[in-house]
Formats: structure tokens, sequence, C-alpha cells
């Protein structure tokens, strides 16, 4: 037990190197077992995970194109009214302004002045808090969402959609497209690129035959919503119509019988039936029956006023499928791409052979360096073991959070690699300045030398944390690792370093 | 028995004046470099695309390098081939959207490209000197805190400047453009600068023992530290150069610019600011 409170430091180093050794190697192991396929393709043994610029692919930026007024007192009941209004002042689409009761904003996506936005809405009567560049948390949800859709739809694995947050800059949003093993352009017209989209109503013509007509253009469906759950917990998309397709619709789907007893929860397509189908580039994708409230309020004659209704889908899956071929696969607001970052896959997975045997070469320089200077291997060998361990541990973390290596990280090693070198020639020179004899003697020796490394430890620290919380993209990854590494070094490996040192240079223990 | 020894260098037979005169010309140098540069230029130093928007392509082609570059549709800004098997080319351009190729093009892939909007870019940049003045505020910040007197801990900062200036100055001469890459490694020069300020700071102020024997033996150990670091950042400097990869090699050789600058100022500036705060300051 005495043991190991003296060695305590020493047994936790080699536990980690184990244990990150074991996250490395051991098949199946870490947040890279779920995409062995690729694994076993590019023949890499270890589970560590590589980004972009180490294994290739595209990498877009963009901001989404709108600006937005907060604090606008939109309800249910007049947010189609005010979006209306707020078009035809701006000149835009009917479609390119979404009022959002839930919370209380107007949505413009076109690239007009915040001024004109706030004039606008003024003079309609409204008074919003804020105008501000930049569209709702909701629009570009419903915009990761649709690009996560389109990319899924064409099989390409691997992809990821998110939205992230700078602190400063104009532009506080990007949408980030991540896509391994495409082009650029590849990328960018999939996700830009759309097709025609149509509903058509499906229904017994009088001579027996089933009948296939147009009833609404894609452009006629102004507002179409990310996917929600009623209260039975189906999942739905909820459409919004103009107004004059609203009255068309009405007198269409009246005529045609889709609100009679027959035409009521009757689709049977291709069979017969009545059914509302959505067709895209004139293919049929999604095929849904007319639902008894719909019925009453399109016979009844309210619909105009309040032109919504819900295409119910059997899975959220489904619903979400249904939104994007709703929208033809278009976005609801315009986005730019800012940053493009392309790599031939062939190309990067050269980077690692290669940036491997460039660390590789440093530490071997370090070492001779270290062996130059000491002489005694008693002192450099274990100096050099300790500053690799460090770096063991640190990709074994990688492997194991499955951070995706870039080449940024691997400077981070560099740099860790290095400060780490300096703590541990510190260490060594204090504890040998005279002869050690007692471990009491290296011990206060030790503390001196500890309170230097905690000092430069926390100095750096300090100069990379706004880096890492700062979304400057490449550099985040740099920063993260030295932070990390720098903490792994002071709090288990270089105290453990002088562990060893007491063990070999002491007699007394 | 060890090969390599730190000299033994006798610093108290130079005067102060002695010591302090070349690091502070050297920084004043480094200013007036970098000063004419931004009256010329309008930026302390030549940004990147990733900071002025533009585009970058990575070229792969056996065809001779006036070949390649005639075959883009756009001048490039820049043209030079990289690392040293000699049919890889970094061209970059002005415009946002990376030009296409015409021509006789069989043979030339592009493996790699980059587009930056300006948009983004200046807001990069933004994000970037925001992100250098909080880490050398910050550094400040605890150094003060840490010595808690303000002639040593000004030493520690005026050094770490001077070693983030005077590499600027140099990428200016050496026309090494501004990139994240550099950034990273102004960055690291805090950390690598801090540690052997700090560890003279400490033998001086903290232990027992004469000035001279103290200042020995932080140098015995911060020249030590220093020379490794530089020996790594040569060799990797070196290999990443050979294989191309920019990235790591810009790295480099900012990092070995500024570990120099540190050599100099650790040993000659902060050394001459502790001994004057021992024998003079303190006495007063």
């Amino acid at each position: 037990m005495s043991w190991f409170r003296e060695n305590w430091r020493i047994a936790a180093l080699v536990v980690l190197v184990v244990a990150s050794s074991v996250a490395l190697f051991a098949p199946g192991i870490g947040a890279s077992a779920n995409t062995s396929g690729q694994q076993a393709a590019t023949g890499d043994p270890t589970n560590l995970n590589y980004g972009l610029e180490l294994s290739g692919g595209v990498r877009l930026r963009t901001t989404v194109t709108g600006v937005t007024a907060d604090g606008v007192s939109v309800t249910p009941d007049n947010e189609g009214e005010i979006a209306t209004r707020i078009s035809t002042a701006l000149d835009v689409d009917r479609g390119d302004v979404r009022a959002r009761p839930a919370t209380g904003s107007v949505e413009v996506y076109q690239n007009v002045s915040t001024s004109s936005l706030r004039t606008t809405l003024e003079d309609a009567g409204y008074s919003p808090d804020s105008v501000r560049r930049g569209v709702t948390q909701a629009t570009r949800d419903n915009i990761v969402s649709i690009i996560g859709s389109k990319i899924d739809a064409t099989g390409l694995g691997g992809a990821e959609v998110k939205d992230i947050e700078t602190s400063a800059g104009a532009q506080a949003h990007y949408i980030v497209v991540e896509v391994p093993g495409q082009n650029a352009s590849q990328v960018q017209s999939l996700i830009q690129g759309r097709g025609q989209v149509t509903l058509d109503a499906y229904y017994p013509g009088s001579n027996g035959t089933n009948v296939n007509a147009t009833v609404l253009r894609g452009d006629e469906l102004v507002e179409v919503d990310q996917p929600k759950r009623d209260q039975n917990g189906r999942p739905f998309v909820p459409v919004q119509l103009s107004a004059e397709a609203a009255q068309r619709f009405t007198g269409d789907m009246t005529q045609y019988g889709f609100t009679s007893q027959a035409g009521i929860s009757n689709c049977r397509f291709p069979n017969g039936g009545y059914c509302l189908l959505t067709k895209l580039d004139g293919e049929e994708v999604y095929n849904a029956s007319m639902g008894p409230t719909l019925a009453r309020t399109l016979s009844s004659g309210k619909f105009v006023n309040n032109p919504s209704f819900r295409i119910t889908a059997n899975s959220m899956t489904a619903a979400r499928n249904l939104q994007v071929n709703l929208q033809a696969g278009a976005l609801p607001a315009e986005i730019t791409v800012q940053n493009s970052y392309y790599v031939a896959p062939s190309f990067a997975q050269k980077y690692k052979p290669l940036s491997l045997v460039t660390g590789l070469a440093a530490a071997i320089a370090v070492a001779i360096m270290v062996l130059l200077r000491y002489g005694e291997p008693k002192i450099a060998i274990p100096m050099v073991f300790t500053a690799l361990a460090e770096v063991v541990i640190l990709l074994g973390f990688a492997a194991v959070s499955g951070l995706a290596l870039d080449l940024s990280h691997l400077a981070g090693f560099i740099a860790v690699i290095g400060t780490g070198v300096d703590d541990l020639v510190i260490i060594a020179d204090e504890v040998m300045t005279e002869q050690v004899s007692s471990s009491r003697i290296f011990q206060s020796r030790f503390r001196k030398a500890l309170w230097v490394i905690g000092a430069a430890a926390a100095t750096t620290i300090l100069a990379m944390s706004p880096l890492a919380v700062l979304s400057l993209g490449d550099l985040r990854g740099f920063a993260l690792v030295t932070i990390l590494g720098v903490l792994i070094g002071v709090l288990v490996t270089r105290p453990a370093y002088g562990d060893v040192l007491r063990r070999l240079l002491t007699t007394d223990t | 028995m060890s090969w390599f020894e730190v000299p033994d260098v006798d610093l108290s037979q130079y005067s102060m004046r002695q010591l302090v005169a070349p690091p502070l010309a050297v920084l004043v140098v480094a200013l007036a470099v970098i000063g004419g540069w931004m009256a010329a230029t309008g930026a302390p130093v030549s940004p990147g695309i990733e900071f002025t928007g533009g585009s970058e392509v990575v070229a792969q082609s056996s065809a001779p390098s006036a070949q390649v570059k005639a075959a883009f549709d756009a001048e490039p800004t820049s043209f030079r081939s990289v690392g040293t098997n000699g049919n890889r080319y970094l061209a970059t351009f002005q415009s946002e959207n990376a030009p296409g190729i015409s021509g006789d093009t069989a043979d030339i892939e592009i493996v790699q490209s980059q587009e930056v909007s300006p948009t983004f870019g200046s807001s990069t940049q933004g994000l970037a000197l925001l992100g250098v003045a909080a880490a050398f505020l910050g550094m400040s910040v605890l150094v003060f805190a840490l010595f808690r007197t303000f002639v040593p801990s000004i030493a520690v900062v005026v050094s770490a400047f001077s070693d983030i200036v005077v590499p600027v100055a140099l990428m200016n001469v050496f026309e090494i453009k501004l990139s994240l890459g550099t950034v990273a490694a102004l960055l690291m020069l805090i950390g690598y600068s801090v540690d052997s300020d700090i560890l003279l700071n400490n033998h001086v102020l903290r232990r027992s023992g004469g000035f001279w024997e103290s200042v020995d033996r932080a140098m015995n150990t911060g020249v030590t530290m220093t020379l490794t670091s530089i020996a790594a950042m040569v060799v990797m400097t070196i290999v990443s150069y050979i294989f191309g990869i920019t990235l790591m090699s810009s790295i480099g050789l900012v990092l070995v610019m500024g570990l120099v600058t540190d050599l100099m100022n650790t040993y000659m500036l902060n050394v001459t600011l502790l001994r004057w705060y021992k024998f003079e300051g303190v006495a007063k």
C-alpha cells in the first residue's frame, strides 16, 4: 500500500498509457467502431478518426441570406396577413417572408436592408424590438435538416451538416457542410439544385378510369414547415398555400369529389380512390388521402381564411423526406458559400504517413539533443519515453472521443511534445544540481521544479483558451489539443517522470 | 559524459547597457519594418487568403511549371512549387472562385483547393487578432499575478512581446504570409517564450544564492530547453518542406525564428532588467 502511495504517479502513467494503447489499437473500441467499413477500406490499423484534411472531401461554410425582426406581436391569426403585407410592401415573393408566432419574429429571406424591414413593419402598425441580419434558429434548423436529407438521399456516407455560432464578426452563424470524398462543385450543386414539384389530385373519372390533375404548383406552397407530431404522436408536415391557390384548391377539391363521403380517407393509390399525390419531376413520391377535418373546412369555405393543411406520414423519416420533396429540395432561404475547402482523398491520405514521419523525425531530434546534453541514459531515456507517453495518451483520448484528427491537431501534438520536453528538462536539471542522496531532498527540489512547470502550464493554457472558445475553425482543434496535452502533462506524466528519476537516483526508497 | 554542454557565458563581464542594447535594437528594427510595411500595405504583415478572401489550389502535374501556370484561366497572384518531388504547385488567386483550367489540361489534377469570401476572411482576421490580443493580455495578467512585482513581470511581458514582433517582421522580410498556421505558431511562441522567462525569474527571485549563480543555473536549464525545441522545429520545418506539408513547415519556420529571438531576449534583455531590479531597483 505504501508502495502505491509513493509511486501512484508512475502507476497512473502506466495505466493511462496501457489504456490509451488499447483504445488506439483494439478493434471495435471508440467512436470509429461504427464506421469500421470505411476503416477497413483505408487499411488504417488504429481506431483514430481523421478529419477532412487527412481523409479527403469537402467542407463548405455558408451563411443564410435574410433579415429578421424580433419582438413583433405575431399570432396564429395574423401571421398570414403580416407575411402577405410585408411581401407586397417590400416587393418580394410571398414565400420569402415568414412570420413566426412562436418566437414573435418576422423573417425576410432576401437581401433587403434592416431599416426597410423596420419601416415596413412600423407602417403596418407593428413595433419590432430589434431588426438584424440573419435568420431565426427555426429557419437554420430547417435548412440543416433539408441539406442533411438531400445528402442522405444520395447515399453519401459520413456527411455532417451543422449550425455553428461564432462569437464575433458580422455573420454570427454558419451552416457547415462536410462531405467526405466528394468535390466542392458536386456538393454545391447537390445542395442548391432543385426540381419541379406538383401536387396532383388522383380520383375516379367519369368514364371509370383514374384521373390525374395538377391542383397545386411548387411556388403556390408558400410555407412548408419542418415535420411535427400531432397530439396522437403522428408525424405531419404543415403546408400553407397562397391566397389565390387556396381559392382554386377549394374549388378543385370540391369539384373532384374529395369532400364527399366517398372522397374522405379513401386513397388506394395506384388502385383507385381519392388521393393527393406529391410529384417531383413528374414522379409520384408520396400519396395521402383527404382527412375529415380538412374536408369540412374546405366544404364550409372557411379554408381560404387560413389556407393551411397537414400531410401526415407514418414515420418521422418519411415526413422529413416528404418535406424535402414538397420543397423540391429548395431551401427556404438562399445560402452563400463563404469558405470552401476541398482535398482529394488520394492526396489527403498521403498526409497521414508523411506527418507521422515528420513527427517522428522531430521526436528523434529531441532524443538526440537530450542524450547529447545529459549523456546519462538513466535521465535521457525516461525523458524521451515520458514525452512520447503524452502523445500516446492524447492519441488514445482522440480515439475514444472520436475526435476527427486534422493537420491542426497534429500541430497541437508537436506543441505538446515541445512544452513537455521543456518541463522534463526543468525537472531533470532541478533534481540534479547536486548529488541527490535522500528521497526527502529530492522531494523538496522536485516541488520547486513543479512551481515553474505549473506557472508555465497555466500561461500556456491561458494563452490558448481564447482560441478554444472563438470559433476560428482550424485553430480550435490546435488549441484544444494543446490545452489537453498540457493538462495531462502537468497532472500525470511530468510528475511521474520526477518519480522515475527519484527511483533511479536515490538509494533510500 | 555529455557531449553537448551549454556554453558558459559570463554575462557579468558586460555592462547593463552592452547587454540590453542588442535586443532593444532588434526590437526597434523589427517595429520599424512592421511600421514601414503597415505604411506601404496597410497591414502589419501581409495576410494570406484565409484573411483577405481569395482562392488557392494545389495542382499536380508532370507538365513543366510554366505550362501548368498558363493553363489556369486567370493569372495567379502567386505560383510556386511545393514539396521537393517537383510536380505539385500551389497557385493563389485573388478571385473568390478558383478559375477553371483550359487548354492542354490532360494531366493537371487539382488535388486541393480552398475558396474564401472576403467577408468571411475579414471576420476570421478579426477573430484571429482578438485571439492573439486576448492570449497576450491573459498571459500578462497571469505573469503579474505570479510574481507580484513590477520589474520582473514586465521583463517577461516585454520579452514575450519582442518574441512575437521579431518573427512577424521576419515574415515580412521572407515573404511569409499570415495564415491560420502562422497565427498558431505566434501563439505557441507566447507559451515557449514564457517558459524560459518564468524559469529565470523563479531562479533569481525565489531561490537562495547569488544573482549570477542563479542566472547561470537558469541559463543552463533554459538554453537546453530552447535549443531542444529549436532542434525539433528545424527538423520539422525541413522534413515537412520536403513532403510539401505547408502548414507544418510555416509553423516550424516561425517557431524557429521566435525561439532564436527568445534566446537573445531572455538572456540579454530579461537578465539585465532583473539585474537592475536586484542591484539598483530594490536598493533605492
